[in-house]
């Protein structure tokens, strides 16, 4: 397989999207351009070679759909055109098509909208991904595997998160087990925030698997930050860098609580991270001894844990011990990659100001099927 | 330890970036901007060439398309990894010269007609009609199916490539039509020259042996140059080839909006085997995949396989003994194999045969290089060879590039022999004012002759003349 595979998970959250379009915000961006400059971009991803190959996941709030995948196309090909590229229309009529479905039918009787299922988004495109590498060892008949050597990888899979929902506490064990068979899988992922507050863990996630993470500052700019910082599959990167990182916030979320901690307590038998010293840790049952409590306890900076306090025991030494906090762990990314002295550009440099036609080139036959 | 690792990286990496440019780049560049222009004016040519740029080319377009005024060099320039120069060098300056860039007063930006397009093409929209206008679904007489049309084009192909293999063996293969049997003495993949039987040249035996998607594209260039010759409007020609490329397999077409040209180029493409229409007359005709995959960089052509999937990957098994076990019953590829193979069995599905010096010489004769071979082999290797490494076992690659060595053991060289000077004297001299000119090959001062190439035979002729006339 010579493509490179794309996996695109987008948040559809309505409430996040309701906040984004409100006049009062700087730039303004609507769910329904939102997905035009998405839909181009996608569509740049196929033009740029044949064998590229698309699986799109939407995160609704509460559940997580498959909205398109190149890999098992739709059977029902939308009516032919002379003036569009039949695998764009096919891309763009149906993602438009899933979209509406399953906003229709969110159950909006409840006041309280449940928060969008990203991670189970993330998981899926993971597993999709891994079912591609499967079926393509497969299918080559992998001498390799047979001889007990590693598998074959797909070449440059990736991942990428448009995200416009705040973290969400609760899932730092799957995202971060996600990041893991990232890592394992050879997968890249590539976060984008594009409404909201910075998210820890979608940088953490780029981080780790050596992606690139971008916080959209200039919203009308969307489809340039796409173009420019995510089209390029890894092998381009090498020649024509993306943005990079110049702080990745490491801080973790505790288990107790499910709180990002500055300061946190782990466990030194199963490395589980508390936001309190623990008589027991709750994971694998180990019991400390009540002395290390006391001082531990004593050491504990006075103020609440969510505030970022700088006080620190050196003489904490025995079990728990203290994790890593941020003001520790900001190492910039460009020292530890070798892209680093180029003085390569922030993502902050990316030119906005003359890309005006980027957001009035509506992807036309998309919304039309919509509307 | 890391400098090591990102080394191998690089290496790894440079090997994709620096892959040949595609074989149609080329002549586009020879074209004139009016033109480029013209042909920039068709979505479906702009995504289609889109496709054919190497992958930094593809990043540099995508990064200005959206841009609404011209970007400074320097602003690009800083998103080059500094090591990679050359390929952002190479790839500013391919596109520049295919018109698709402009570089102006320190300011990048691309053509303004391929923007308009590529972003039609990518957004949708305009009322080029430039993607081929699909034909109503008749009840009647349904389109050919997807099947259909793969084995329509798979036999088109190989008729072509079987009547080549097999011209000059006695057989009697299918002639294709005159149209093609005269591109093919036109591209010089065949001669004329005795009597009516074409007979294949060494290119002829190359081409036998490149990748069918190579070899499709190369009878299309021929099929431009020719076109040229013709007359025809080369802008019309490649816009067809385009719009072909991006049509859907297994829809119909209306030929109603196409040129007088592209009407007159649907004859020779049916020939080719890129696209089937019901009757020579029919209003109607879609696309093989021989056309819709002319952008795309897979060798997965219904041609490249013989007819199952399995064979796909690859079908040569080759052991150290120059034994060859091909699991094939194609007669194209039998033949193939025949060029420098000494077949020794055939069974239904399987052909044996063995890898010898005279078989490899009979190659080496057509003009068929040792790399060529052993690329052909690389190639076609069958799953099971792959978890070899080298796939060719070196034995066998070392002799047939031996082999090859051996040929070219003999040189000859034309020139003239200077003997029966009169003094050892005047022999010397001579000499000495050869070696000067460096033109000796040979010589021998016990027999005081020498032996000097043609260049520089009028030279020592007039030397000698004017020493004589001196002396005299």
């Amino acid at each position: 397989m010579d493509g490179s595979h794309l996996s695109v998970v987008v948040d559809l959250s309505p409430s996040q999207w309701h906040l984004s379009s409100l006049q009062n915000q700087p730039y303004p961006l609507d769910l329904s351009s939102f997905i035009s400059q998405l839909l181009a971009f996608l569509n740049a991803h196929i033009a740029s070679r044949h064998e590229n190959s698309l699986a799109v996941f939407g995160a609704f709030p509460g559940k997580s759909v498959l909205l398109y995948s190149s890999a098992d196309p739709p059977t029902e090909t939308p009516p032919s055109d002379a003036n569009s590229f039949p695998a764009f229309r096919l891309v763009n009529s149906t993602i438009m098509h899933n979209i509406v479905q399953h906003l229709e039918a969110l159950d909006d009787s409840s006041d309280e909208e449940a928060p969008s299922a990203l991670v189970g988004a993330l998981t899926k495109a993971l597993c999709y991904i891994n079912r591609l590498t499967l079926e393509f060892n497969a299918s080559t008949a992998n001498a390799n595997a047979t001889e007990g050597l590693e598998p074959l990888t797909l070449s440059d899979p990736r991942v990428l998160i448009l995200s416009v929902s705040p973290d969400q506490t609760a899932s730092y064990i799957p995202v971060m087990n996600s990041i893991f068979s990232a890592q394992k899988l050879k997968v890249t992922i590539d976060a984008c925030q594009i409404y909201g507050s910075e998210t820890v863990f979608l940088q953490q996630a780029a981080h780790l698997t050596g992606g690139s993470y971008i916080y959209l500052e200039r919203r009308d700019a969307l489809l340039q930050y796409l173009t420019m910082a995510f089209l390029p599959p890894p092998s381009i990167r090498q020649t024509i860098s993306v943005p990079t990182q110049d702080k990745i916030d490491f801080r973790a979320a505790c288990f107790c609580h499910k709180n990002i901690v500055d300061v946190g307590f782990v466990c030194s038998v199963c490395l589980s991270i508390f936001c309190q010293p623990v008589p027991v840790c709750s994971t694998c049952r180990t019991k400390f001894p009540i002395k290390t409590l006391q001082r531990l306890n004593a050491a504990r900076p006075s103020l609440p844990l969510t505030s970022a306090s700088q006080s620190r025991n050196p003489s904490v030494s025995s079990t728990p011990q203290k994790t890593n906090g941020r003001s520790s762990a900001t190492p910039s990314r460009p020292v530890e990659t070798p892209l680093g002295p180029g003085g390569l550009p922030h993502s902050g440099s990316i030119n906005a100001h003359n890309i005006n036609g980027a957001a009035h080139h509506g992807v036309q036959n998309g919304l039309g099927s919509s509307g | 330890m890391p400098t090591n690792d990102s080394d191998t990286l690089d290496d790894k990496n440079s090997i994709t970036v620096s892959n040949k440019p595609h074989a149609l780049l080329p002549f586009l560049q020879l074209q004139s901007a009016t033109s480029l222009s013209r042909l920039y004016q068709s979505p479906s040519s702009c995504l289609s060439i889109f496709r054919l740029l190497d992958s930094v080319e593809r990043q540099l377009v995508m990064n200005l398309l959206w841009l609404e005024s011209a970007i400074s060099l320097s602003t690009m320039g800083a998103w080059v990894v500094q090591e990679k120069k050359k390929f952002y060098d190479d790839a500013l300056d391919i596109l520049t010269r295919l018109h698709i860039l402009h570089v102006h007063s320190g300011k990048l930006s691309l053509n303004t007609t391929f923007k308009t397009s590529l972003r039609h093409a990518i957004t949708g929209g305009g009322s080029t009609g430039s993607f081929g206008v699909p034909a109503e679904k008749d009840e009647k007489r349904p389109p050919m199916d997807v099947e259909g049309l793969d084995g329509y084009a798979l036999e088109r192909w190989e008729t072509i490539l079987h009547f080549m293999v097999s011209s000059g063996t006695g057989q009697n293969p299918t002639r294709p039509s005159q149209g093609v049997l005269y591109l093919l003495q036109r591209s010089g993949l065949m001669s004329n020259q005795q009597g009516s039987t074409p007979q294949i040249t060494s290119t002829g035996f190359q081409f036998l042996l490149h990748r069918p998607h190579a070899q499709l594209w190369d009878l299309l260039l021929q099929y431009l140059h020719m076109a040229e010759e013709r007359q025809m409007d080369l802008v019309e020609v490649l816009t067809f080839f385009f719009m072909l490329s991006t049509m859907e397999l297994g829809r119909e077409y209306l030929t109603e909006n196409l040129s007088q040209t592209q009407k007159a180029m649907l004859d020779d493409l049916r020939d080719y085997g890129l696209i089937w229409q019901r009757r020579a007359s029919s209003r109607r005709f879609s696309p093989t995949r021989l056309a819709t995959t002319l952008t795309s960089t897979s060798p997965s052509l219904p041609t490249s396989t013989g007819m199952t999937s399995s064979s796909q990957q690859g079908f040569i098994v080759l052991e150290t003994n120059y034994r060859i076990y091909a699991y094939t019953d194609n007669p194209l590829q039998t033949a193939v194999l025949n060029l420098f193979v000494s077949l020794k069995y055939r069974f239904p599905n399987l052909v044996v045969g063995s890898i010898t010096r005279d078989s490899v010489r009979k190659a080496l004769n057509n003009g068929i290089s040792a790399e060529q071979i052993i690329s052909y082999l690389t190639t076609h290797a069958h799953p099971q060879m792959r978890k070899f490494n080298p796939l060719i076992p070196v034995t066998v690659q070392d002799q047939i590039r031996l082999w090859e060595l051996e040929k070219e053991r003999l040189k000859s060289q034309e020139g003239y022999l200077y003997t029966a000077f009169a003094s050892q004297a005047d022999y010397e001299f001579v000499l000495n004012y050869a070696k000067q000119l460096d033109v000796v090959l040979w010589e021998n001062s016990a027999k005081r002759c020498f032996f000097g190439s043609l260049e520089g035979h009028s030279n020592i002729r007039n030397f000698i003349e004017r020493r004589i006339s001196g002396a005299v």
